[in-house]
This record gives C-alpha cells, sequence and structure tokens, in this order.
C-alpha cells in the first residue's frame, strides 16, 4: 500500500534527537575510542547502535540465516570503516545504510537463484515469532502477553512500507531520523508526517479490534 | 481517546501524544518478541578482534550479483568480485567446488580465507598470482592477501 506525501514542513531541518541508553551524541566521541583501541567503546556502540542494524535487516524481510549473516558482515565491515571514517556521529548511519545495501543484495540474489518472478517465493519471511512466544509464557510477561502479541501482529499486518518505517523507528534506543533515512533511503523531510500517519493507521486497527 | 483517528487535521506537528505511546509500547514489544539474538551481539562485540591496522582495504569494485545483467538460464553461473586497493587488484570467482582468484599485477602471495574471528584457510597464489581455495564460502567473508611487500585485505562480505 502506497504512502501519498503529505504536505508538512515540520521536521525539515530539525535535527531530531531522542533519548535512549547511548545518546546520539556519545557516538562521535565513542567511535573515536574505538579507534584508540577502545574494546569497551567498541562494546557501547555494538549495544547501542547494534538494535538499529537488526530493526534495519528485519525490515527487510529476509530469512533467519540471511538476517544473521548481513548483521554479521554489517560489523564486521564497520571493523574496516572505522579506521576511515570521516564523521563519527554519523556511524549510525553508516552502519544503517549498509545494512540496507545488504538487504538488497539478499534480495537480488534469491532472486537470481530461485529464477523465478513469484513474489511468494521471494518472501521468505522467518518465522521468527516461534522461539519467542516460548518468551511470552514466562510468569512476569503472561499478563501483558496477549496484548503484546496482538500489538504485533497488528503491527505485521500493515502495509509494507509503514511496517518497514515502523520497524526501523522502533528500535532500542530509537533511531535519528538521519539514520531511519539511510536505513529505508526516503527524505528526513517525509518520516514525520509517515511515522504520523503509520501510528494512525496501527491505531485504528488496534481500535477496530477493541485492541485499544 | 480515539477521535483523532481519521480526520487528517494535525499534520505536520510529528505524532501526538498517543502515537508517541503507541510507538514505545511498540518498541517494548519488539524487544521482546524480536531482539537482536544474543550470539549476534556477542558476535558483533567479538568482531573489534578482526581489524587489520597493518592492512589496506581493498573495496569491492565489481560484484556480479549486482554489476552484471542477469542472463536467462545462467543462474548457475558463479559469483564474480573484484576487490581493488591502489595498484592492486583481486579478482575472485566463487563456485561450488571452491574459491578460485587472480592477484594482479601478478606476484607470488599468501592469502587467507576469513569468514569471522576464527581460524583461516590458507591458499598461495603462485608466480602468475593465481590462487585456489578449496573452500565455498557461505555467510560473510574477507580475503587477507600478504605479498611480500604488504597487506591488503579484502571489504567483508556477504557470500
Amino acid at each position: 500500500m502506497m504512502i501519498g506525501t503529505i504536505p508538512s514542513a515540520a521536521y525539515h531541518d530539525v535535527p531530531y534527537t531522542r533519548g535512549g541508553t547511548v545518546e546520539r551524541s556519545e557516538v562521535g566521541a565513542l567511535v573515536r575510542s574505538a579507534v584508540d583501541g577502545d574494546a569497551a567503546a567498541w562494546k557501547a556502540i555494538v549495544e547501542g547502535l547494534g538494535p538499529l542494524v537488526w530493526s534495519v535487516v528485519r525490515a527487510h524481510r529476509l530469512s533467519d540465516a540471511d538476517a544473521h549473516e548481513v548483521y554479521q558482515t554489517v560489523w564486521f565491515r564497520f571493523t574496516q570503516h572505522l579506521d576511515r571514517i570521516r564523521e563519527p556521529e554519523k556511524a549510525g548511519s553508516w552502519l544503517a545504510s549498509t545494512a540496507r545495501h545488504e538487504c538488497l543484495k539478499v534480495h537480488r540474489q534469491a532472486r537470481r537463484l530461485l529464477l523465478t518472478d513469484d513474489p511468494q517465493m521471494l518472501d521468505t519471511v522467518s518465522e521468527g515469532g516461534e522461539p519467542e512466544q516460548a518468551l511470552l509464557e514466562t510468569e512476569e510477561a503472561a499478563a501483558q502477553g496477549e496484548r503484546v502479541r496482538r500489538l504485533w501482529q497488528a503491527f505485521e499486518e500493515l502495509g509494507e512500507r509503514c511496517r518497514q518505517l515502523l520497524r526501523v523507528l522502533i528500535a532500542s534506543p530509537p533511531p535519528s531520523y538521519q539514520e531511519v533515512s539511510a536505513a529505508l533511503d526516503i527524505a528526513v523531510g517525509s518520516i514525520g508526517p509517515m511515522r504520523q500517519r503509520c501510528l494512525r493507521r496501527l491505531r485504528a486497527r488496534l481500535e477496530a479490534r477493541g485492541t485499544v | 481517546m480515539s477521535d483523532d483517528i481519521s480526520d487528517g487535521t494535525g499534520l505536520g506537528d510529528g505524532p501526538g501524544v498517543e502515537e508517541e505511546l503507541l510507538e514505545e509500547e511498540l518498541r517494548q514489544a519488539a524487544s521482546l518478541l524480536d531482539p537482536v539474538p544474543p550470539a549476534l551481539l556477542q558476535s558483533a562485540v567479538d568482531a573489534f578482534a578482526l581489524r587489520d591496522l597493518e592492512a589496506r582495504v581493498a573495496g569491492l569494485t565489481f560484484d556480479s550479483l549486482v554489476d552484471a545483467i542477469p542472463v536467462r538460464g545462467a543462474a548457475a553461473a558463479p559469483r564474480m568480485l573484484t576487490f581493488t586497493a591502489g595498484e592492486v587488484t583481486l579478482d575472485v570467482e566463487l563456485t561450488e567446488d571452491g574459491l578460485i582468484g587472480q592477484v594482479l599485477p601478478p606476484a607470488p602471495a599468501r592469502i587467507e580465507v576469513l569468514t569471522g574471528p576464527r581460524p583461516s584457510t590458507t591458499a598461495t597464489a603462485d608466480d602468475m598470482g593465481r590462487f585456489t581455495a578449496p573452500v565455498t564460502p557461505s555467510g560473510p567473508f574477507a580475503l587477507r592477501l600478504h605479498t611480500t611487500d604488504e597487506t591488503v585485505m579484502t571489504e567483508w562480505l556477504r557470500a
């Protein structure tokens, strides 16, 4: 389902910073420390930006095996990029963009291997929900489990563009709009309006099912 | 609570409070239902050991997966890759039987096939710069080339 452009300039030029365990303003300093050989800084980068990379991979609907390989490839390549990085504070955008390119390559490879245009075949959606569902059966999560499951299901059923955008936006800690832009190759200025629209859609779905 | 679902007003102001809350709830759901697998997190942390400050990085300059026009019926053609670092070029073919490559300009060299922070497979390039390795990488891989003068490492790729 396509989402039209909503006329809005609200998010143009507005640096969008949101809180998280690793503040985006710290990324530059962490990268510089990692360049100097600080393994703890590297670990903090992985913990702070790994969920973003994972979100980008998940947004592109790869099989679990492909998703794992892309995630690793992106980080392995970042070890090489580290010493040449010109704008350390934009490491998240570099990672997001690299992840996107690798995901697109996977799609391309799958298309060639299958020699088919059947979109069903290309859409190798992982059954990632299965093992995690066990997690929901644990006692502390049981009460919230049903609601979380319904929310996730409603999210999965959104149109592809909304699902992609939200999957990247809900990385934890939340990505900056620059990073979202790099992850999905969409203009920073269109993220705010799309985000709003997609969240409204999700809420409408939940309300239609009486889940809000 | 729900009177502003579809009235289309208030656009341009970013998400309202309710949307923000919904997004946060979805974020928590993602952390619960689809987190970064712990083994992957660890693998990325361990990747710091892959840094090779001595090696020059050879960037990918050709990838048949991206740069070649697909030929119908030629699906089994091996993937061809070219990496370049300055004057050094490394051509690689990923075949079912293993990896075939050539270093240009031709020079004897030792080549490591890396697949992660684990021990690697090694191949030797002859006087013509040609080499073969009996491994078919799947997943992330890189080649590290040791010549008499220097070390060159290819950009990491997913095979």
